[in-house]
């Protein structure tokens, strides 16, 4: 299967028929025995089977899968820290992954010489570290404590550090494993600034993550694997469509939808959610909304001067989306009531749902939509009495003729 | 080809030295790293062996080797074999636990594994091979500079050999099941009574002599016995069992390799 618009001349990745079989062995002394051996006393999991793709230049491609899939499975081999069993792949240029940020740092040596072994790792000589110290140093915004040792850092401080590492050199292929929120709120917007100019610069991008709302605003092609097989493969909004119908069938197992429930940050001068009230909410549990419209007004504090976005997403009881909007993607800007307190009002117009309970979910988003910066997910539910009593769950703009 | 597997693995190590250099240092600075003695916590136990067997034996009791022995002095026998085995067993007990230690790194980078057991014998190198370097002029008495005495220099390189070999063999044996580190620790401890570092060769049975034989560090330490203590250049049987052996471990490693290119990783 081949992504749109690609050139064979340019491809930074080709995968053909890749596959990867763990061997599972009944005990550890199973192992060494097949080890002495050479006799296969294992089962075989396939965690991954016949992977076939290419991405061009500049592309960026989504992997969504439920847990097991193959996501990670798939990264590893492609980062090259896994081998494939079967098939092959092809890298060129220079490959970046962002996987667990600091984890090879050594807590009793100082910042500064666990970048600079860091950056032997991932191929920057001592020479090379040298020329990008200052604006590793400066992105990472860790100012003299590079020369302390990193048992002393905060979590939020190696994490900068080590995300400034891998990053310090414009990789051809960047690989990203759920690892967009790094660091404060602050950080994390300046990781995706870096990541967003890789690709303005023709980075290519594969981005794993169980946020369908990352990979729609990031990639332009996607890739849905499930049980280690290819599903579907292809434009984005095509892809997740069909995943996200998938989970859906699945029935128990809730839709991974927008952001993760992620430890948001949560300080005195943090971008957060301050209120969602819906009006004309009655008494009961769930409460009952006695008005035909449906009005949220939704207030956030922002960070700094920046204008920030607001969510609002309506799903049925068990957690399936009926309609998820948000101020960015509709240029309605919240207006500042107060400085750095933003407000926005959403009104549904005789809310054409039928009876039954809802809950509501909210999201706080920078400037761009790309960084979430504050998330109440499922924080309340509702419940709606329509007059119709006709079965379904929406009544559609109609006619009869 | 047998060795096929290791020769490529031989490759990746070559092309890497640049950053074999960086670990070997890293894992010495982090033996010492938070304290003010820094290097010399490195070299103070095997030099304190030293100062002990020396005063000891030699000054202090004056004990003596029968006939047959390279030489005299118990001390100063004892010092050649325990420095040479100390090295090995230093060499093989880090190497064997290298790939479990670097478990993480090797599933975070794509790097090849025989990096880990290289950079473990790189560093025992490091503070071992000065020190028998050390004893050729302290025992200039002995040797006088024969010609003999500079086959110290390939005796330290076929060992370094032969201890990588061993270890890389053994951290593979180890992924697989952890059982094999604490088998080995056993061995070593025994180990050092079944080899000529303690006793001359002469003093052993001569019908349970060929025991000694499945010592890898027998012939090493016999070879380094005759240069330091004689100036003489060890006989043709100590090169033909040190080769042997690393032969023989260069084909069990190529061989283990092999079988866990796909899987070594995430054994770890």
């Amino acid at each position: 299967m081949n992504a749109p618009a690609t050139h064979p001349a340019a491809l930074p990745l080709r995968l053909a028929g890749v596959g990867k079989e763990y061997r599972v062995y009944d005990s550890p002394r199973a192992r060494l025995k097949a080890l002495l051996t050479g006799r296969a006393l294992h089962r075989s999991h396939w965690a991954l089977q016949d992977v076939s793709l290419e991405l061009a230049r500049g592309q960026c491609l989504g992997v969504v899968g439920h847990n097991g899939a193959g996501k990670s499975t798939l990264l590893k081999l492609i980062c090259g820290t896994l081998q494939p069993t079967t098939g092959q792949i092809e890298r060129s240029g220079r490959v970046t992954a962002i996987l667990e940020l600091g984890a090879g740092f050594h807590p009793d040596f100082t910042g500064r010489q666990n970048l600079y072994f860091g950056g032997s790792l991932i191929g920057i000589t001592h020479e090379q570290m040298a020329v990008l110290e200052p604006e590793v140093l400066a992105f990472a915004e860790i100012g003299e404590a590079i020369d302390r040792p990193v048992k002393t850092y905060s979590s939020g401080m190696t994490v900068r550090l080590a995300f400034a590492l891998v990053t310090a050199l414009e990789p051809d292929l960047l690989i990203i494993d759920e690892a967009l929120a790094v660091g404060d709120q602050h950080f994390q917007k300046k990781c995706i600034e870096r990541i967003q100019s890789f690709r303005d610069h023709g980075c290519t991008i594969l981005f794993c993550s169980h946020s369908p709302y990352h990979v729609r605003h990031l990639c332009d092609v996607a890739l849905w694997l499930d049980h280690g097989r290819m599903m579907e493969f292809g434009s984005t909004e095509a892809v997740l469509g069909a995943y996200e119908k998938h989970s859906r069938l699945l029935g128990g197992e809730r839709a991974e939808t927008a952001a993760a429930p992620l430890p948001y940050e949560r300080g005195p001068d943090s971008a957060l959610i301050l209120s969602c009230d819906i009006a004309d909410l009655g008494d009961g549990d769930p409460p009952t909304l006695h008005s035909p419209d449906l009005v949220a007004t939704i207030t956030v504090r922002g960070k700094g001067a920046e204008r920030p976005n607001i969510g609002f997403m309506i799903e049925q009881e068990r957690g399936v989306g009926i309609t998820s909007l948000a101020t960015h993607e509709e240029d309605a800007a919240p207006t500042e009531v107060e400085p750095g307190v933003w407000r926005s009002t959403l009104t549904f117009p005789d809310l054409p749902l039928h009876s039954g309970d809802y809950v509501i979910s909210v999201f706080l988003f920078d400037e761009t939509g790309l960084v979430t910066y504050d998330l109440w997910f499922q924080f309340k539910v509702i419940r709606i009495v329509s007059p119709t009593l006709m079965p379904g769950l929406v009544r559609l703009p109609h006619h009869w003729s | 080809m047998v060795f096929r597997a290791l020769i490529t693995e031989c490759r990746q190590l070559w092309r890497l030295r640049g950053l074999l250099a960086v670990l070997a240092r890293r894992e010495l600075g982090a033996r010492t790293a938070g304290s003010a003695g820094g290097w010399l916590w490195v070299w103070l136990p095997p030099l304190l062996t030293i100062a002990a067997y020396y005063l000891l034996f030699d000054v202090v009791f004056g004990m003596r080797l029968g006939a047959g022995a390279p030489t005299a002095r118990v001390g100063t026998y004892l010092v050649v074999g325990m420095l040479a085995w100390q090295a090995f067993a230093d060499a093989t007990q880090r190497g064997m636990g290298s790939l479990l230690d670097a478990g993480s790194l090797l599933h975070k980078n794509p790097l090849p594994p025989g990096l880990f057991p290289a950079r473990a014998v790189l560093a025992s190198g490091v503070v071992f091979a000065p020190l028998l370097l050390a004893l050729l002029p302290l025992y200039m008495g002995a040797h006088q500079w024969r010609a003999g005495v500079w086959a110290v220099l390939p005796l330290l390189v076929l060992q370094a050999l032969l201890s990588f070999l061993l270890a890389y063999l053994l951290a593979i044996l180890a992924a697989a099941l952890r059982d094999v580190a604490q088998g080995v620790q056993v061995l070593l401890s025994l180990g050092v009574f079944l080899s000529p570092v303690l006793f001359p060769l002469t003093l052993f049975p001569e019908r349970w002599r060929w025991l000694l034989w499945l010592n890898p560090m027998t012939a090493p330490v016999l070879g380094y016995q005759s240069a330091l203590l004689q100036g003489a250049w060890p006989p043709l049987a100590v090169w033909l069992a040190l080769l042997a052996w690393i032969g023989v471990l260069a084909a069990l490693l190529s061989l283990a390799l092999a079988r866990s290119r796909d899987q070594l990783v995430d054994w770890l």
